[in-house]
């Protein structure tokens, strides 16, 4: 299992009433890189990792995760994987350390030790201590919590979506230090963005997703021409170089 | 504007699977409405005029108290607008108010097919006038339609402020629950207090909505007409007043900041309710044990379910004792007082828990098809939190009625529990298959929200009676052949049926789950439509 990537996927495709949303991946991470997978709005990005969650099927495609196969061998790859999605998978009526403990339990962790990490992870993303809701947290909060979740049973690959969106910039520091952190441990990590200065200062690897299909996948130095920002290779390769239309009206 | 809001809604409505069963559902309980209104129909075109003049002001006062308390008794009071959507456009409050005034038909459709046919039956009938009275008893009858849908939109705008509040609402629910049962448990006990003939007196007054109606549709000639008429339009001027102004405060009202979170430090996991949430713990294994602690947690902080749950035993006891005394004199009572009222809140709370488990967690439910445990542990787990609440309920249910000596002691107690247990094998099981079939988003603070969808309602209707049946077979043995030993028989083989009913629709459930997993959580992240459905 060690030898294989972090995530290995062949003929991926989602189709929704006919239509592909994602139109045959083929997409290798290998394990301990720090793998931005970017793409326009609607490109496919958010049902990709969705499929790789098992939180959606797939159409047909074969996906591979640490060396395991999904949806056969799901549990294993739960297991192992720490999830910050784009909606956050937060529970609104519980306090950040309750739900940090539930979920630390749900992982396997026993309570003792998911009372102990719940408290740590509060401190180390600076959330509140006191038996606030979630439901009440601000909308960076929630990330921050979310990626706090996702810490709690050490997993081996995080895939994250849009992790840093509507944290303040404090905030997102502290999270990409600790996302640092877990790489240089031999964690993996698999995120979308579109802030690609982040994608272009944390990420090794770059894949591209347009219409569903993987126009780009290389490291981030070989995508890039020479002197070409990130900004200008994705532009280049998505083909998003037109002027807007102008409304007469507007 | 009205036409804008009315397709937004029309678009954003959900016609998924299951749509039938609503329609179903729908087609039954307007079906015997429309029984009834041709029966109040048919009396209205026949009776003698003494008869009419004598029944109207009761058929009246029947129809508004229906249309006013029934909305807030079954704690679902329909549709409404959402503000929180609407407000950043530049729409005149006004229009927002007809909108909303108009969405009140919705709480009480069954009384506009009863006022409907009653018009009509009055307007055949000879001995009122027939066709050439049909402008005034048209003007009358609007007027009073205008009356019940202003004072029932003023009415919901002052609830929905009031159950807003924390701890408001719960004292709210059993104030309500008291004014509404307490006439009815005094008349059990045949107690009259002094004043209830002046009361009764009281209601029959001139220049009341009832009364000024029955006045206009069947002027008995002992006060001018013009004096009804001027009542009725007086009540509703004054309706639409109070209606207006509820509806501006409550868009001035904060609701989130209402029922925000005191800041307070975490609990020590000594303090009894941090040991009540730990109770699992002793009791299951991870991450059984840690779902139903989430769950005890999650279910105490909603408002919704608090609201049932305090409903559930107040409107039990009150609503169903004077049902089913039998007393003369005293408060003697049924044998079947306590099961039926378990029974009741066990329905009840079903509605916002076992029926559609993951309806509070919207989106959040993604959670459980992402972490590392089979979907039937969830449910598992869901299911006992649910059963824990409903049995600390009947405990409550069964402590208050020993104390006002309601049961015939310990054996009554236990064969009530075993009922309840044998009936929850059956309604959380369906409860399981329906979740994951018919889900639906609910909002937690929401507590005006019916807790299962229309499909699952209309589910219900047809379900219901035979998820119950084999306890009621144990309860009809017992008095057939009066026996408790065929009674437990009865109970025995009913249980034993319910386990198997209970796991088979387990597994239906997890195999649903797991094929569908997408559309339930598409469904638990859908938002509704510029009108919120109750």
């Amino acid at each position: 299992m060690n030898g294989s990537p972090a995530i290995r996927v062949r003929g991926l495709r989602k189709e929704y009433g006919g239509k592909p949303a994602v139109d045959g991946v083929d997409l290798e991470v290998p394990r301990g890189s720090f793998f931005g997978f970017l793409g326009p709005n609607g490109a496919g990005k958010t049902t990709t990792i969705r499929m790789l969650t098992g939180l959606i099927p797939t159409t047909s495609g074969t996906i591979e995760i640490l060396g395991y196969r999904l949806p056969d061998q799901e549990l294993e790859i739960k297991r192992r994987v720490g999830l910050v999605p784009d909606e956050s998978l937060l529970f609104d009526r519980l306090a950040g350390a309750e739900f940090l403990e539930f979920v630390g339990r749900m992982y396997g962790l026993d309570r003792g030790t998911a009372i102990e990490r719940a408290r740590d992870l509060l401190q180390v993303f600076e959330l509140p201590l006191e038996r606030k809701m979630i439901g009440e947290y601000s909308k960076g909060m929630r990330k921050r919590v979310a990626m706090a979740a996702s810490l709690i049973h050490h997993p081996e690959l995080f895939l994250m979506d849009e992790p840093f969106e509507g944290v303040d910039a404090v905030g997102a520091r502290m999270m990409k230090d600790i996302l640092i952190d877990q790489v240089k441990h031999g964690a993996t990590i698999f995120l979308t963005s579109h802030v690609l200065e982040v994608v272009e200062r944390l990420c090794d690897h770059v894949a591209i997703i347009d219409k569903g299909k993987i126009v780009a996948s290389a490291r981030l130095e070989e995508l890039r021409a020479a002197g070409e920002s990130l900004e200008d290779a994705f532009v280049r390769v998505v083909g998003a170089e037109r002027q807007p239309e102008r409304l007469e009206w507007l | 504007m009205i036409g804008a809001i009315l397709r937004a809604q029309w678009r954003s409505m959900r016609w998924g699977r299951g749509s039938g069963l609503a329609v179903v559902a729908a087609i039954a309980w307007y079906g015997i409405w429309t029984a009834m209104a041709i029966g109040a129909g048919f009396f209205c075109a026949s009776a003698a005029l003494a008869d009419i003049r004598s029944a109207l002001p009761l058929g009246i006062l029947a129809v508004c108290a229906y249309w006013q308390l029934v909305p807030i008794l079954s704690a679902t009071m329909g549709s409404s607008l959402d503000m929180r959507k609407l407000l950043v456009y530049p729409v005149p409050h006004g229009r927002l108010f007809l909108v909303e005034v108009l969405l009140r038909i919705t709480t009480a459709l069954e009384m506009l097919l009863v006022v409907v046919a009653s018009g009509i039956g009055l307007l055949s009938n000879a001995s009122i006038g027939g066709l050439s009275e049909a402008p005034r008893l048209l003007a009358a009858g609007a007027l009073f339609i205008a009356f019940n849908l202003l004072l029932s939109s003023g009415l919901r705008s002052v609830l929905e402020r009031l159950l807003s509040k924390r701890r408001v609402r719960e004292v709210l629910a059993l104030v309500v629950a008291l004014l509404w049962v307490l006439p009815r448990f005094l008349m059990a006990l045949e107690y009259k207090p002094k004043g209830l003939m002046r009361f009764g007196g009281a209601l029959q007054a001139v220049g009341l909505p009832w009364t000024a109606m029955a006045d206009i549709l069947a002027p008995s000639g002992s006060h001018p007409e013009v004096w009804a008429w001027i009542s009725i339009f007086g009540w509703a001027c004054l309706a639409l007043w109070f209606g207006r102004s509820q509806f501006e405060r409550n868009l001035r009202y904060d609701a989130i900041a209402a029922q925000s979170t005191p800041i307070a430090a975490a609990r020590p996991r000594t303090s009894i309710i941090e040991r009540f949430y730990a109770l699992p713990s002793i009791l299951w294994r991870d991450p059984l044990a840690a779902i139903v602690e989430k769950e005890l947690r999650s279910m105490a902080r909603t408002p919704r379910f608090r609201m049932v749950f305090i409903m559930g035993f107040t409107f039990g006891l009150v609503v169903w004792f004077p049902m089913i005394a039998r007393g003369h004199g005293r408060a003697t009572h049924s044998p079947y007082f306590l099961v039926i009222v378990c029974v009741y809140a066990l329905s009840m709370l079903g509605q916002v828990s076992f029926f559609n488990s993951f309806g509070f967690d919207r989106s959040a439910a993604g959670f459980y098809f992402a972490a590392p445990q089979p979907i039937s542990k969830t449910l598992l787990g869901k299911n006992i939190a649910a059963m824990i609440y409903i049995f600390l309920e009947v405990f409550i249910l069964c402590g208050v009625t020993a104390a006002l000596q309601l049961t015939d002691g310990w054996t009554d107690i236990l064969r009530t529990l075993l009922a309840l247990a044998v009936c929850s094998l059956y309604l959380v099981g369906i409860g399981n298959v329906s979740s994951v079939r018919f889900p639906r988003a609910l909002t937690p603070e929401r507590v005006a929200q019916g807790g299962s969808s229309r499909s699952l309602n209309g589910l219900m209707f047809l379900l219901y009676p035979l998820s119950l049946a084999p306890v009621a077979l144990a309860y009809l043995a017992e008095f057939a052949l009066d026996s408790e030993i065929a009674f437990a028989v009865v109970m025995l083989i009913a249980a034993a049926v319910g386990a198997i009913v209970y796991r088979q629709c387990m597994q239906s459930a997890v195999a649903t789950a797991s094929t569908d997993r997408e559309a339930i959580l598409q469904e638990l992240s859908r938002g509704d439509g510029p009108v919120v459905s109750g």
